[in-house]
Formats: C-alpha cells, sequence, structure tokens
C-alpha cells in the first residue's frame, strides 16, 4: 500500500524527486505561527524566518524520529543543479513530542528562494533506535535517498511540502 | 534556385581564404537542417548548470574575421540570384560561421524557450492540481469529523436531557422580571 496517484506528494512531484513512494504511518504537524502547512501551500519567506512547531503522533515515547527538511529546487526549478538544499535537520524525536525535544544536527536555516517557485518538503523517518547521525559536510546537493539509506532509515513514515516563492514576485525569467 | 545550387556556388567561393572550421560546416549541411546534433547539445546543456558555455562553436572564434566573406557573399548573391533562396540553404552555408545572430541559433533558442516554457507550464499545472487535491482530501476529512462532532454534541444533549428528567424536583424554567 501506498500514496494513491492523486495524492498531493505524487502530483506536486515530491514522490520521484525526492521521495520513494510510501505508506503514512504517523501523524505529522508542521505550524509556522498560525498556519499550518498543508501540501502545496503558498508560503513567502517572510513567514518562515524561524523554525516551525513540528509535532509528531504516535503512542510510544520509546520510538525515535529524523526530520529532514529540503528544498528539491535550487537554485531555481526549471535547473535545479543544486538539488537538494539541506535547510534542517532533528534527530531523536520521540513518537507523540516534537522538534523541541530532539536534537538538531543542522540548524535551521530560512529559505530564500531567487528565482521561481521552491518546493519545501519536510519528511519524517523512523529511526530504529536512538542513534548518532554525523553533519553532513554542507547543506546543497544533498540526498535525503542517500541519507534514509546511509542511516538505515528505510521508507519515510511522514510528509508534507510547502511552495515558497520571493515575498515580491517569482523571479521570473533572468536570460 | 535549389540548395545543391547553393552549394556550388558556395564552393566556388575561394574556399582556402576561409577557415578550415567553415569548410566542415559546409559539408555537413544536410545534417544541420535535420538539426538533430543541436538537440543533443541541449539535452547535455539543459542537464549542466546554465551558465556553463556551451561548447565552442567555430563562431565563437570568428567574429573578427566574418567582416570579410559577407560582402564577397554578397557581391556573389547579386550575381546568381534570380528566384528567392531557400532560407536554411543559405544560412545551413554560413548559419555557424555567423554564430549566435542567425536565424539557425534563432531557431534554437526559440525552440530551448518553447521547452522551457513547456515544463513551466507542466510544473505549475502541477503544482495547481497538487493544492486542489490536497484541499478535496481536507474537505473529506473536515467533514468527517463535523459529523463526529455534531453526534457527539447530540449524544451529549440527550444524556443532559435524561439526566434532567430523573431530577422530580421542581425547577424554574421560565423567570418573570419580578
Amino acid at each position: 500500500m501506498s500514496l494513491n496517484n492523486r495524492d498531493p506528494l505524487v502530483v506536486g512531484g515530491v514522490i520521484g524527486d525526492v521521495l520513494e513512494q510510501f505508506t503514512r504511518s504517523i501523524d505529522l504537524r508542521v505550524t509556522y505561527g498560525q498556519r499550518e502547512v498543508t501540501n502545496g501551500l503558498d508560503i513567502r519567506p517572510s513567514q518562515i524566518l524561524n523554525k516551525p512547531r513540528v509535532e509528531i503522533g504516535g503512542d510510544d515515547l520509546r520510538n525515535f524520529y529524523t526530520l529532514v527538511m529540503v528544498d528539491p529546487d535550487v537554485p531555481s526549478p526549471s535547473n535545479p543543479h543544486l538539488r537538494e538544499y539541506l535547510h534542517w535537520l532533528v534527530t531523536d524525536i520521540p513518537a507523540t513530542t516534537g522538534t523541541n525535544f530532539g536534537n538538531e544536527i543542522v540548524s535551521y536555516e530560512n529559505p530564500r528562494p531567487t528565482s521561481g517557485i521552491h518546493r519545501i518538503v519536510l519528511v519524517l523517518f523512523r529511526q530504529l533506535g536512538r542513534q548518532t547521525v554525523y553533519e553532513p559536510g554542507w547543506r546543497p546537493q544533498f540526498n535525503t535517498r542517500e541519507f534514509a539509506a546511509l542511516y538505515n532509515l528505510g521508507l519515510p513514515a511522514a510528509a508534507v511540502y510547502f511552495s515558497c516563492q520571493r515575498d515580491n514576485g517569482c523571479g521570473g525569467r533572468r536570460s | 534556385m535549389t540548395q545543391v545550387t547553393m552549394e556550388e556556388v558556395w564552393k566556388d567561393i575561394n574556399l582556402a581564404s576561409l577557415h578550415p572550421h567553415r569548410q566542415l560546416n559546409i559539408d555537413h549541411e544536410p545534417v544541420l537542417s535535420n538539426q538533430t546534433p543541436n538537440k543533443s547539445i541541449f539535452q547535455d546543456f539543459l542537464n549542466k548548470p546554465l551558465n556553463q558555455e556551451p561548447p565552442p562553436s567555430s563562431s565563437s572564434t570568428h567574429h573578427g574575421s566574418l567582416l570579410a566573406p559577407p560582402a564577397t557573399v554578397i557581391s556573389l548573391n547579386t550575381h546568381f540570384i534570380d528566384t528567392h533562396f531557400d532560407e536554411s540553404a543559405m544560412f545551413g552555408c554560413f548559419g555557424k560561421k555567423r554564430g549566435q545572430d542567425s536565424d539557425d541559433s534563432r531557431g534554437d533558442r526559440r525552440h530551448n524557450r518553447m521547452t522551457k516554457n513547456r515544463e513551466s507550464a507542466a510544473r505549475s499545472r502541477a503544482r495547481k492540481q497538487a493544492y486542489i487535491n490536497e484541499l478535496e482530501l481536507e474537505i473529506v476529512h473536515l467533514k468527517k469529523e463535523n459529523a463526529r462532532l455534531k453526534r457527539q454534541e447530540e449524544q451529549l444533549k440527550m444524556a443532559e436531557a435524561t439526566q434532567h428528567q430523573t431530577k422530580k424536583i421542581l425547577q424554574r424554567s421560565w423567570t418573570s422580571p419580578f
């Protein structure tokens, strides 16, 4: 069982560009201020300057989760040669809690897309146990699939994405 | 006049005075009209960072020396023109020589632009559809929750009503101002 092909994650291309097909197994709630992030929602950089509140579901505090936040459309969706840009990485998040209870391996860097309309994806992986995750050396050209393989995280447990473009217009065509 | 005639005309020109690369372009003129090599170049082109220069064509180094031959060609054309020249034949001959400001590459750029626009339009449609699908899912979810909460409210009301019935004491239900 996996996401059906009307699922926003599939239609928006997140499945394929960033993630493999998966089945949602836990609740993931991402909130910037008063706005809850729903798939494809248009959010401007000025609204995401600070890290969001992230609450995860589940029922057992002994299960730990990793949250990855990436932008696959860098530097622009028409030419994403720096895919993906790692914005945030938090590990050891106990189920039923949130990122405040986890281990911030890579600090939150607010997205500031310059060209085009970018997708910003938040993915939740279930860890096998508490584990040491080494921070990647740099943010650009991160690969969520490889990261998950490296740390045996398996398929995603949950994911959500939103659209982000410059506050005053999407930056349009440059050349 | 046909393309073949133009070829012959072109070959009549003293090719020794031209750079060897231009001769190659003329020999491969039929290939140019198919435009397949250009397409493969563009695919690679699009996969790389766009600030890279395309594989240097012979024309980029010859801007300085372009001044002389066109004058010669123009004078030739006035001798041999009596019908209209097929534009692709003409530019097949010295399109590469003139480089980026010829109709040949203008067509390529237009084609490239069309492809990019098509992709951008596809992304835009996908974005819109994904958001709509998300909203539809939310509606379903909210309707279910709403129905559930209404039922819950009904049950609570009924429970409260039955509770009142068990109390046999008189109570005020309507109060007068005095």
